[in-house]
């Protein structure tokens, strides 16, 4: 069957486990981490898709898939059922001679050479799940035509001290790529790359097959495939991007962008830049009497009877008379009962807590984010 | 679910002038996210039917805008699925139909090419969560031509003239039908939902158009009383129905106590299904303070909020009061504004330090795109 053509292929990589999250991606993968009262990581980079007209996408998974799976199911509540195109999920799969697992973010595009040339596109979006953003891929597609470049990456002026921890993009005045250096101790330029990457299709096939027959490499789009396009000298320019760009790859880093949308500080997600997700029916929430509800944001079907200060409430979130909570990011049905005082900490899904009961430590200097894993039942022994 | 499902937009919107003036009944807005016709719909699919008509009368953009290909209720379908009929003239009968057979005289067709066994018809000024399973087993055992669908409620005299009373047997048959009547007490009171067979239900419509029945409270339910096998099946659950502006301001409110809102959105039978609006969460600010009430999403809340039900993508500013309150979705309720006793419609704008109040029997309306 031949497919219709698509201009531009995203591929979406979606395998990470996310180590630096902990027991937050034990059970899933770092893509599908609620984030923000209703979405999980992976809706920004598929709404920014749809809204910037992307409709042919492949997610490329492998680490803990499942809850990641059925959350896109057909992928209708990013409007991505399409009758050509869509979303589709890639998992590593069999082939005549050698089979493996993806062994790194360029092997993964490898291995799906055939998905890809199916809509025989001009160009590939390379995207990951770990970021938190709005943006519209369609103007750095522009560019990347304009500049009749090779490969574009986008890039994100962060400030010096934390330069070294992100791959630094040293470029002309024209935006042309001199040189790219991973994690440097001396950043030559404040320039970080947002792995984001177009590739013209026919130059990215020609370097992840070179790649690939290189027993050395580490098969990676940072580490590998975009040093060897510059000692080649393709076109590889940078797209300078400005605006809200967060990495969420930390409970700290998790835990701040949650707060970014409380105060409306940098993050607003109203707007007609929608972001889409898909959510269990629920009725609005319910505020009760005696409950304080301040400065948070608050989804679909919690029920609120303590009181709330600084947070992020999901949906479903069940708090119980005189319980507090205060900094904290409550995810989807999670149950707070009485009297128990939560500050300070991120509480995954399904867990339950209480009644009186204590979790983390007051926000303060030096004080750490507690993290309850899902699905944990927390109570005090003495009361049952 | 061998069943087809018969939905009837506005079967009474004579009565709710003020909500149904520029839409159906079934599109007036309930519950802060909501609209009539989500809870008929809701209440078919959680009972596995997926062929489903809704018949409508006038004013049906805003019913067909909410309901769209059906997909939101799972009834975007290959087989079956959602279908709405516009106004349909017949023959000789032109204009707008006159009552419930008249109707389905007009979509007669439709059900006679249908293959399911039964049919089940509900209106949408009825607000309950039900499995129609249970209604149609009930049907299946008493052999019944008609099973009528009540709740057995007090009724105040005023309130009275909407209502189906059914007298029943021991045996639950109906011996008495009354439609609309003035009276007062406890009686078994109609939720406007039958269940039939099909093929009954042909056989009745080709009997109406023979002797120009319209009414089928009147000209079935009551004429035929005794001819028929009547059965009524009780339903236990929530109940409101929304047959007048008071009636849509208790029974909204009526929504803030808790066992209302356990009995309704979370029943063993299933969830109630919406549109999908993708709408961020609610942010509340420093200065917000809510009690008792409910709060769909995307709204941003500066203010005061007490007793009320605030719709998706409302905006309460800074030191504005809102008690006692109904605001539709994209309403803004300027500073100091201070509202109690109030229904807004959709898209009202209420300015800096207005000052409106109506009172709990008599709660003051303010029109869809008023800027007050």
């Amino acid at each position: 069957m031949k497919l219709a053509k698509k201009e531009c292929v995203v591929m979406l990589l979606a395998g990470g486990q996310g180590t630096r999250l902990g027991e937050l991606t034990k059970k899933i993968a770092k893509p599908s981490i609620p984030f923000g009262g209703k979405y999980r990581i992976i809706d920004f980079p598929l709404s920014n898709c749809v809204n910037s007209g992307l409709d042919t996408i492949g997610v490329l998974t492998q680490y803990q898939p499942h809850i990641l799976n059925s959350y896109i199911g057909d992928g209708k509540s990013w409007d991505l059922d399409r009758m050509n195109g869509g979303i589709q999920i890639l998992p590593p799969y069999q082939r005549s001679g050698d089979s493996q697992w993806y062994l790194g973010t360029a092997n993964a595009i490898y291995q799906n050479i055939d998905f890809i040339d199916q809509y025989d596109p001009k160009y590939v979006l390379i995207l990951s799940g770990d970021h938190i953003y709005k943006m519209d891929y369609s103007l750095m597609i522009e560019y990347h035509k304009e500049k009749n470049a090779d490969c574009t990456i986008s890039v994100i002026d962060v400030p010096f001290i934390e330069a070294s921890r992100f791959g630094i993009l040293n470029s002309n005045r024209n935006g042309r790529i001199l040189d790219f250096e991973e994690k440097p101790k001396t950043p030559k330029s404040t320039k970080a790359s947002m792995g984001i990457y177009v590739f013209s299709w026919n130059k990215l096939k020609k370097y992840l097959k070179i790649d690939n027959k290189n027993s050395d490499s580490s098969n990676d789009f940072g580490k590998d495939i975009i040093p060897l396009m510059l000692k080649s000298g393709e076109k590889v320019y940078s797209y300078e991007f400005k605006g809200y760009w967060k990495d969420v790859g930390t409970i700290n880093s998790l835990w701040q962008a949650n707060m970014d949308l409380i105060g409306n500080s940098g993050l607003d997600l109203s707007g007609d830049w929608v972001i889409y997700s898909r959510h269990a029916e629920r009725p609005p929430h319910y505020i009760s009497k005696n409950s304080i509800v301040k400065n948070s944001i608050v989804s679909e079907g919690a029920v609120i009877l303590g009181s709330v200060e600084n947070s992020v409430i999901f949906s479903g979130v069940m708090i119980g008379e005189n319980a507090e909570i205060r900094d904290s990011v409550i995810m989807a049905d999670v149950q707070i009962k009485k009297n128990s005082i939560i500050n300070y900490s991120i509480i995954d899904e399904d867990v339950v807590v209480g009644p009186n009961l204590k979790i983390g430590t007051p926000k303060e200097k030096d004080s750490d984010i507690t993290l309850i894993p899902r699905e944990s039942i927390i109570y005090n022994a003495q009361e049952v | 679910m061998n069943c087809l499902g018969i939905i009837f937009s506005d079967m009474q919107d004579w009565n709710i002038t003020e909500l149904a003036s520029h839409r159906s009944v079934a599109a007036i807005p309930f519950g802060g996210r909501y609209r009539l016709i989500d809870f008929p719909l809701s209440n078919i699919v959680n009972s596995d039917i997926n062929k489903v008509c809704i018949i409508t009368k006038s004013n049906y953009r805003s019913l067909m805008e909410h309901v769209g290909s059906g997909k939101d209720w799972d009834l975007s379908r290959k087989k079956g699925g959602i279908l709405i009929f516009p106004p349909y003239a017949l023959g000789e009968n032109h204009g707008l139909f006159q009552g419930r057979l008249d109707a389905l005289k007009r979509v007669l067709d439709y059900i006679v090419s249908s293959k399911e066994k039964y049919v089940v018809l509900s209106d949408c000024d009825m607000i309950y969560n039900i499995n129609y399973r249970d209604v149609i087993d009930y049907h299946e055992k008493k052999n019944s031509d008609i099973t009528a669908v009540y709740t057995r409620t007090n009724i105040e005299k005023d309130s009275s003239i909407h209502k189906i009373l059914y007298e029943l047997d021991d045996d639950g048959r109906a011996d008495d039908i009354l439609v609309y009547p003035i009276t007062k007490g406890t009686y078994n009171v109609g939720l406007n939902t039958w269940v039939m067979d099909k093929d009954f239900i042909e056989s009745l419509i080709y009997d109406a158009i023979a002797r120009n029945y319209k009414d089928f409270s009147y000209d079935v339910l009551a004429r035929k009383v005794h001819s028929l096998r009547i059965y009524g099946y009780e339903y236990t659950g929530y109940f409101a129905h929304i047959d007048s502006l008071q009636s849509y301001y208790e029974n909204s409110l009526g929504l803030l106590n808790a066992n209302n809102l356990q009995r309704l959105f979370y029943s063993k039978t299933g969830p109630i299904y919406t549109k999908t609006k993708d709408s961020t969460p609610t942010r509340y600010c420093t200065d917000a303070n809510v009690k008792n009430s409910l709060i769909a999403s995307g709204c941003v809340i500066e203010g005061n909020v007490e007793n009320s039900i605030i719709f998706r993508g409302v905006k309460i500013d800074k030191n504005a009061s809102v008690k006692n309150s109904i605001i539709m979705q994209h309403s803004a309720i300027g500073e100091n504004a201070k509202l109690d006793s109030i229904i807004t419609d959709t898209y009202v704008q209420v300015t800096n330090s207005r000052i409106l109040l109506g009172y709990s029997n008599c709660p003051f309306f303010i029109k869809k795109y008023s800027v007050v």
